[in-house]
């Protein structure tokens, strides 16, 4: 499996040098691109001199650090200076940030090699990746099904072995729902860990980037490394704590997790089995397995459709074709010219989700919707701390189902929405949380479930979920695509 | 109850032209959405506002000149430009 300590080894033994090993990943993006449409960009000139400039670092004995040289992508909504990033949506194509996003200046000057942008749902605003403008990302486990979202792209190509790791980002569970579906590791941060600077805003009081990776010790170390103060994001708190990796195989014995039963509650027979399943696993390494009441949490996806269509609205409205991306052709007045070209340029969710926005904050509806929702955040807040006097971290599913097949999340928005009622509550409290892989149903489809901890509470659930997966490797399984190491 | 003039009045806030013909399925799927948005006042809140997510309070630093853009990068991605300037025509 490509994991970053493999790569790292490989590196530093000279057992493949980085221009190799970049080429053969980009080589097998070029194969297997086509079926998992993973990649919206491929930055193949700029990954080669990163890697030529590597091996050279390490031709001169050198010491690389743990990522420098490691191939990866991000999500489409990370800016990267002088690289299209389009949220694949229309309205921002041909837009070339000029600046980097925190995340990737930070990993930049770590020597990371940028394979490429990957698909996402047009502006995160999706649980299928299917609403991007260049069409969804499918899965690696079986392509008639779609990888999720709405950092589609980014567990694809993890996935599909195509991209060792890769940053997303997580409004509503969009980096572990995706993971889930493509049977490998999510880690949504706790909200202010990591920096949102330049991250193309969908909701910014529940936006978080972080890593997607096949293991959960390389989800601890992009975590390590890229949750750092930044004073270019007023909510930005850094890690809070030691670095997670050095507490990984901490001993569990005696943690307990609570297993809320309002998560529980109209879960597919399959997903919910396969999480019982892990019950013992988890008592085997000395947990104890507690059962907590978490009422609150039932309101929590519509309090997040209402506050993310409500900040959603507000962030769109830049995008006026006067200062970067699509402009309409032809109009009469700037009114007229606003109108077209967000119309155009704008995809049905998003235009359905600005809607939504400027509905519940507009006048008579305010107080009922939008008020209403941010004091039940309270309410949802306080619901958690309460839970976390009787239990250390909390199993839930992360997603009630597996990977639909292409082309039925977006029949109904309703029933789509509702896939993310077992994501949503963990950035409705600004809480980390992780997905991992725990099983398959009868047609081989991964499944998955998450830890969550308290605010800050990164080295917990990642040390929880590293003893997890060295005692279920069986749950961890590769595909048939990409780079074999 | 979510009414056509409603919609169009929200497009019009929204700075979006909806379709004629898309009016009554968007009126419907709006209809919809709000129904289910409606659920949490069935909910009794435990009297918690929210303020913030992680107990933050406003950063202040100096007020010091530090180096921003160059005006021609900024405007590098504009469709238009004239003089230093977005360029904004009254028609096309």
């Amino acid at each position: 499996m490509g994991t970053i300590s493999k790569i790292h080894e490989m590196l530093v033994s000279k057992e493949i040098s980085c221009e190799e090993l970049t080429k053969s990943y980009l080589k097998e993006i070029e194969n297997a691109n086509k079926e998992l449409n993973a990649y919206v960009c491929v930055t193949e000139e700029q990954a080669l001199t990163s890697a030529k400039a590597v091996d050279k670092k390490i031709a001169s004995g050198v010491e690389i650090g743990m990522l420098e040289g490691v191939p990866m992508t991000l999500k489409d909504n990370l800016s990267t200076k002088d690289i299209e990033t389009t949220c694949c949506s229309k309205i921002l194509q041909g837009y070339k940030p000029i600046y980097d996003a925190t995340v990737w200046e930070i990993l930049k000057n770590q020597n990371a090699v940028l394979l490429g942008k990957t698909n996402m749902d047009e502006f995160a605003m999706g649980s299928s990746c299917e609403t991007s403008c260049f069409g969804g990302a499918t899965n690696p486990f079986n392509t008639n099904h779609c990888s999720g979202g709405s950092s589609g792209g980014v567990a694809s190509a993890v996935g599909g072995n195509i991209a060792p790791y890769g940053l997303g980002s997580d409004t509503g569970g969009s980096i572990r729902q995706p993971a889930s579906f493509c049977g490998i590791v999510g880690l949504k941060p706790t909200y202010g860990a990591v920096s949102r600077y330049g991250l193309v805003a969908y909701a910014s009081s529940l936006d978080q980037i972080g890593p997607i990776t096949k293991t959960v010790e390389d989800a601890s170390i992009v975590y390590d490394a890229i949750s750092v103060y930044d004073s270019k994001d007023s909510t930005s708190r850094g890690k809070c704590g030691a670095n997670t990796f050095d507490t990984l195989n901490n001993d569990i014995k005696g943690m307990k997790i609570g297993i809320p039963k309002e998560y529980y509650e109209g879960i597919r027979d399959d997903v919910k089995e396969a999480i019982f399943a892990q019950f013992k696993v988890l008592e085997d390494l000395g947990a104890e397995i507690v059962h907590i009441e978490l009422p609150a949490v039932k309101y929590a996806l519509p309090v997040y459709y209402i506050i993310a269509c409500a900040e959603a609205s507000s962030n769109l409205g830049r995008y006026d074709g006067i200062r970067y991306g699509y402009k309409t052709k032809h109009y009469n007045g700037t009114h007229d010219m606003i109108c077209r070209t967000r119309s155009e340029g704008f995809g049905e969710e998003v235009k359905r989700r600005i809607l939504l926005g400027t509905y519940v904050l507009s006048a008579g509806y305010y107080d009922a919707y939008y008020k209403k929702a941010q004091n039940l955040r309270g309410t949802i807040i306080s619901a958690f701390n309460k839970a976390f006097e009787s239990c250390d971290v909390i199993l839930a599913p992360t997603v009630p189902m597996t990977a639909f097949e292409m082309g039925h999340a977006v029949s109904d928005p309703i029933e789509t929405y509702l896939t993310d009622i077992c994501t949503v509550p963990v950035n409705i409290a600004g809480l980390p949380g992780i997905s991992v892989p725990c099983g398959f149903n009868a047609k081989g489809m991964p499944i998955g479930m998450q830890f969550i901890g308290k605010q800050f509470g990164e080295a917990q659930i990642l040390n929880v979920a590293y003893k997890y997966q060295q005692s279920a490797k069986e749950n961890f399984k590769d595909t048939k695509w990409g780079v074999k190491l | 109850m979510v009414t056509r003039e409603d919609v169009e009045n929200i497009a019009l806030l929204s700075k979006l032209f909806v379709p004629e013909e898309e009016l009554d399925a968007l009126t419907k799927d709006m209809q919809e959405i709000i129904d289910f948005a409606d659920t949490i006042n069935n909910a009794s809140e435990s009297g918690e506002s929210f303020d913030n997510i992680n107990n933050l309070s406003n950063v202040f630093r100096e007020d010091e000149v530090v180096e921003s853009y160059k005006s021609e990068e900024i405007l590098k991605n504009a469709p238009e430009q004239a003089e230093q300037h977005f360029l904004v025509r009254n028609r096309e």
